[in-house]
C-alpha cells in the first residue's frame, strides 16, 4: 500500500511536469490544467503517505502477557489491598506516577515523605506494599506529548475538553470519549460556592467508545488484580491523567466493557 | 512560449481543488468514525486548508483590484 502509493505519486508527478512543459511549449490551456492537476495530486500522494499501522490483534497479544505477569505476581504474594494511583507529589520526579498496592486491605495510604524514601524499590516494608509502574504510563506520556502540556499543569476541565481530541483526532485510538464528574455524597450537600471540592472528593466516569483497546480490556476481566484495580492500559492512562490533574490519589472503582464501549469509574481519594 | 493559464484560471483551479480536498478531509474525519482509512489525515487536512487559503488569497486580490479600480 505504502510503496504503490509512492510509485503512483511519482508517475503522476512525472506526467504532470511533462504536461506542464508541453503546455508552455504549445501554449495549450487544457494541457496546462491537466499538468497542474497531475503535478498537484502526485505531490499530494507523496505528502499524505499512509502512516504505519499495526493490527488490533497485535496490540492484544503484546500487552496481555505483561498484565498477566503482574496479576500472577500479586496473586502469589497474596496482595489484597486496593491499588491506588499516586500523584507526582509522592515522588521526587515531578512527572512520574506509580501505583501503590498494600498487602493488607485495611492499610492506609503512605505519606509523600514515606514514598519518596523508597520510590526506587518495588516492595516496601512496614506496612508491606508494592510500588509498581502503571501499564498506561507510556500511553499517558504520549497524550501529554501530543497536547504539548503536562497533565500536572492542568485540571479536570482541561482533561474533559482535550482528551476527546487526543483520542479521536490525534491518536485515533477511539471513536469517542466522555468524561463526567460526579460529586461525592458529602460534597452534594455543599453550596455552589464551595462546589469545587466536588472534583477533589468525588468520582469520575469515563466512557470510551469503540477503542482499539476494547478487546485488551475485555481480556483482562479474567485477571482479578488487573480488572477494576490496576486497569487495562487505556484505563490506566486515564487514571494517571486524572491523578496528575487533580494532584490526588485515584483508584479504579469500576471497569466494564459493554460491546465496543469501556465504562470506567475512578474515585479521587481525600488524603488524611 | 508563455504559461497559458492566467491568474484567474489558477484561482478557479484552486477553488475546485480546495472543495474536493476539504470535502474529502471532512468525510474521512475520525469524528465520523472513519478510523480505518490508512492515510495521514492530519496532512490531508493541512493540504486542504492550505489550498482553501490560497484560493481565498486570490479572492482577496480580486476584491482589492475591484476596490482600487473604482
Amino acid at each position: 500500500m505504502r510503496e504503490s502509493s509512492k510509485v503512483i505519486g511519482y508517475i503522476l508527478l512525472v506526467f504532470g511536469t511533462l504536461s506542464l512543459i508541453l503546455s508552455i511549449f504549445y501554449e495549450h490551456v487544457i494541457l496546462a490544467f491537466i499538468g497542474l492537476g497531475l503535478t498537484f495530486w502526485g505531490a499530494l500522494l507523496l505528502f499524505i503517505r499512509p502512516g504505519k499501522y499495526v493490527k488490533e490483534k497485535l496490540l492484544n497479544t503484546t500487552t496481555l502477557p505483561t498484565l498477566a505477569d503482574i496479576n500472577q505476581i500479586l496473586a502469589e504474594l497474596e496482595y489484597q489491598g486496593k491499588p491506588t494511583y499516586l500523584p507526582p507529589k509522592y515522588f521526587t520526579n515531578p512527572e512520574t506516577c506509580q501505583i501503590y498496592i498494600p498487602k493488607d486491605k485495611n492499610t492506609t495510604l503512605p505519606t509523600p515523605q514515606e514514598t519518596k524514601k523508597h520510590e526506587n524499590k518495588i516492595f516496601l516494608k512496614n506496612p508491606e506494599a508494592a510500588l509498581i509502574i502503571p501499564p498506561g504510563l507510556s500511553l499517558s506520556k504520549l497524550f501529554e506529548k501530543t497536547t504539548g502540556k503536562s497533565f500536572t499543569k492542568t485540571d479536570i476541565e482541561h482533561l474533559q475538553q482535550n482528551l476527546p481530541k487526543i483520542f479521536i483526532e490525534d491518536l485515533e485510538i477511539a471513536e469517542n470519549i466522555e468524561i463526567q464528574t460526579k460529586p461525592s455524597k458529602t460534597a452534594k450537600k455543599l453550596t455552589d460556592a464551595v462546589a469545587l471540592i466536588h472534583l477533589q472528593t468525588g468520582t469520575i466516569h469515563a466512557k470510551i467508545t469503540n477503542s482499539v483497546y476494547t478487546d485488551t480490556c475485555k481480556e483482562t476481566e479474567t485477571l482479578p488484580h488487573i480488572h477494576a484495580a490496576i486497569g487495562c492500559p487505556i484505563c490506566s492512562a486515564i487514571a494517571i491523567a486524572i491523578t496528575k490533574a487533580t494532584r490526588k490519589p485515584v483508584t479504579i472503582e469500576k471497569e466494564q466493557t459493554n460491546g465496543r464501549n469501556i465504562d470506567t469509574e475512578y474515585r479521587i481519594i481525600l488524603e488524611e | 512560449m508563455n504559461f497559458p493559464l492566467s491568474f484567474w484560471d489558477i484561482s478557479l483551479w484552486l477553488a475546485v481543488t480546495a472543495i474536493i480536498l476539504l470535502t474529502t478531509s471532512e468525510l474521512t474525519s475520525p469524528y465520523y468514525g472513519k478510523t480505518n482509512l490508512l492515510i495521514n489525515k492530519k496532512r490531508l487536512k493541512n493540504a486542504a486548508l492550505t489550498t482553501g487559503t490560497l484560493f481565498l488569497i486570490t479572492v482577496a486580490i480580486r476584491i482589492y483590484e475591484i476596490i482600487t479600480s473604482t
